[in-house]
């Protein structure tokens, strides 16, 4: 393969690129190491030159240089994230540590970006950057499920997820990038369906009139997915695979909001509906685009509030950021329907039948919604009310362990294998002492990796669903609210 | 000639140390303030949990958060009792503060001198087991570089020649080249402060600060990295 770059240069500092060695791997040698994960047809040749400039432009007009350099300092390598580290505690590999794993980019900065760093390689004449160390940060920081358990175990705040997603950003600027998650991304914000699932809208529509009639059937009464409707407090965006394969929590998420009287209070934009936003994982660019695109639907329909459905990274993605890119208190509220619900339940305007449920039933924090402390007891009270048997998992909220599919490494079909067999290892543990027969998990990722994890770890009998599917089942919707 | 050596090292080396290590945290302070504001002026979201953040910071200075963790509990404890030790001894020994009121007219609270001679000995004790602890345990075994090992080590140098410069007839060796090797010892550490990971005793307090910033991302950041990256018109 012709080593040709697609780019001219950027300014950077000769210093920075101070001690580069001359690429070791010919580009053949590196398609084979890239391996199935990453795109490989967009990766040229001379990548420790390539990374730089993109790690310099990143540094130049992002907030990270602050928090990298304050990073490269600090660290005691006390090895306390190892203990949370799921992944760590299967493999018991040292490269998988959190604090090792972001020890790579750091030194990179620290060799290339630092004062310090330029002095000392010029006297010790040690090149760092190598294509060798940035295949092996591709491999790495692709395998992290970004969970962010290590952060509440660093004694000195090093948020660990902070340096995967950075470098995750560096990578994909110089093309390396899981080549599920690029497809994705490129049909929700390039291709004709405008979902990361490329489903056309008219098959969208198909469902949703297949869904009305469902729920007509089930319940007797007349439930709408309102479409494109302007002047509404809520426009809703779910995980489009939820349209495919998780219709029982749209049913439920209608029931809800049917019963809640706010059924002439939300709405489904046609043009844009998807609320994944893979930008989370690995890039500030994708992510921007995503939001910017659910603030321009809200605004043509003139929704004041953003819904977003049973997701974990969509709502994270949401709400940490849709303020950053709404123009700060004049962006809208975004608020999860677990929120919602919840809400609507306490002041009475939904009726759930106790122990409609009376299998045991546990619940699965995603990490998005729990690591922060965001959305733990709101789902627990909820189930409680119509579930007999409610156990909980160890350990749970802000401490629950991953799927192990987290950080979009659940879009991975190819590394089904390391899911299941690696991260998602204590999860199945984590189910299977519960003894419970439905999994609760209120996020698509989440319960797809579940789903495999169960499969795969022999706990077929266990059946994983949305926290909107059990309330489906349990909800009462004669002649309550409706669109009256 | 040793009394000469120990002028030096009491006077103008002790100062030089301590200079240098003040110079060296006011540059970490200063740039790191800089960029906290300058990070803060170009996010898109201002509204920053500050207080939050500096308490999740302060909150690992208690030991309860390190009770609280179910691995590796004895460790943390010892560091944080290594702690404790590493700044009371030195900043509230009578000894020093003397030196401080000989030589500026400041003066200060000072540690019994028993309080000050056992936690010397429990500071030592908690280096040695912060270096077993480290060496047994294969993940931060693995993790550890040069500094991780020759900091530990380098520390229990002017504690253990503190103790026998306080109590001589403790000590096997000559009491004026112990005192002199504590001197030396305490000032190459202070050097050290600002090129080290103790850089952390005042990043440390602004840490997750920093990370709340950088989770806030200026607008349109992305579109100007693939413009200075001659990206512009490439899809995803």
């Amino acid at each position: 393969m012709e080593m040709e770059r697609t780019s001219t240069l950027p300014e950077v500092p000769e210093e920075i690129l101070a001690g580069l060695c001359p690429p070791r791997l010919t580009p053949e040698k590196i398609q084979e190491r890239l391996s199935y994960i990453i795109e490989k047809d967009r990766v040229a040749g001379d990548l420790p030159r390539r990374f730089l400039e993109a790690f310099a432009a990143v540094l130049q007009h992002t907030n990270y240089r602050q928090v990298i350099d304050s990073y490269a300092r600090i660290p005691a390598r006390c090895s306390n994230c190892a203990c949370a580290c799921q992944i760590y505690q299967q493999t018991k590999a040292p490269e998988d540590v959190p604090c090792y794993r972001s020890s790579l980019l750091l030194d990179v900065y620290r060799r290339h970006f630092t004062l310090r760093g330029i002095v000392e390689g010029h006297l010790k004449d040690t090149p760092l950057l190598t294509d060798d160390l940035i295949l092996e940060m591709a491999e790495t920081y692709y395998h992290c499920t970004a969970c962010r358990r290590c952060t509440l175990e660093c004694p000195l705040g090093i948020d660990h997820g902070l340096v995967t997603h950075l470098a995750r950003y560096v990578l994909s600027e110089i093309g390396l990038v899981p080549r599920a998650l690029v497809i994705s991304t490129r049909a929700q914000l390039e291709g004709p369906a405008r979902n990361t699932s490329a489903i056309p809208w008219p098959a969208i529509a198909d469902t949703l009139e297949f869904l009305e009639e469902e729920i007509a059937d089930d319940k007797g009464v007349p439930v709408k997915f309102p479409v494109d409707q302007e002047g509404r407090e809520y426009i809703f965006f779910a995980p489009v695979s939820d349209y495919l394969m998780e219709a029982e929590t749209l049913m439920g998420i209608a029931a809800v909001l049917h019963a809640g009287g706010l059924g002439d209070a939300w709405t489904i934009s046609s043009e844009f509906l998807d609320g994944i936003n893979y930008g989370l994982f690995y890039s500030d660019w994708i992510l921007e685009r995503c939001l910017r695109e659910e603030l321009a639907q809200a605004k043509r329909l003139g929704a004041r509030k953003i819904l977003i459905g049973e997701c974990g990274h969509a709502s994270r993605s949401a709400k940490a950021f849709i303020r950053t890119f709404g123009g700060g208190d004049e962006a809208p509220p975004v608020v999860n329907i677990l929120e919602l619900t919840h809400r609507l339940w306490k002041e009475g305007r939904i009726r759930l039948r106790p122990d409609t449920i009376t299998d045991r039933v546990t619940y699965h924090d995603p990490c998005n919604l729990a690591r922060t402390g965001w959305i733990i007891d709101r789902p627990r009270e909820l189930l409680r009310a119509f579930c007999a048997d409610f156990v909980e998992m160890e350990p749970r909220g802000p401490w629950n362990l991953c799927c192990g599919g987290g950080g979009g490494t659940v879009s991975i079909d190819e590394i089904r294998p390391y899911r299941t067999g690696v991260t998602g290892v204590k999860k199945a543990e984590q189910i299977r002492a519960t003894g419970a027969r439905y999994v609760v998990a209120p996020c698509a990722n989440c319960k797809k990796q579940l789903r495999e994890v169960c499969e795969d770890n022999g706990l077929s009998d266990v059946e994983v669903v949305g926290l909107h599917d059990l309330i489906y089942k349990a909800i009462e919707l004669d002649g309550g609210g409706g669109d009256a | 000639m040793l009394e000469h050596w120990i002028a030096l090292a009491r006077g103008p080396f002790l100062r030089l140390a301590l200079l240098a290590m003040a110079l060296g945290l006011l540059r970490q302070v200063a740039l790191q303030v800089w960029e906290i504001s300058w990070a803060f002026h170009r996010a898109g979201d201002q509204v920053v949990p500050w207080g939050l953040a500096i308490r999740r910071n302060l909150e690992w200075l208690l030991p309860w958060r390190y009770l609280q963790r179910r691995e590796r509990r004895a460790y943390n404890f010892t560091s944080f009792v290594f702690h404790v030790g590493v700044i009371a001894v030195p900043v509230f020994f009578a000894g020093h503060v003397a030196i401080w009121r000989q030589e500026s007219g400041i003066g200060w609270w000072t540690l019994p001198p028993a309080v000050a001679d056992w936690l010397s000995v429990l500071t030592v004790a908690a280096l040695v087991g912060l270096l077993a602890g480290r060496a047994a345990n294969a993940s931060s075994r693995g993790l550890s570089r040069f500094e991780d090992w020759a900091l530990p080590v380098l520390c229990i140098v002017p504690f253990v020649t503190g103790l026998w410069t306080a109590h001589p007839l403790w000590s096997p060796f000559d009491a004026q080249a112990v005192y002199l090797v504590h001197l030396l010892s305490a000032e190459l550490l202070l050097i050290l402060v600002p090129f080290s990971k103790l850089v952390h005793m005042v990043l440390f307090w602004v840490s997750q600060t920093s990370t709340e910033l950088g989770w806030r991302f200026p607008p349109g950041s992305g579109e100007r990295v693939r413009l200075s990256l001659g990206k512009q018109s490439e899809g995803v």
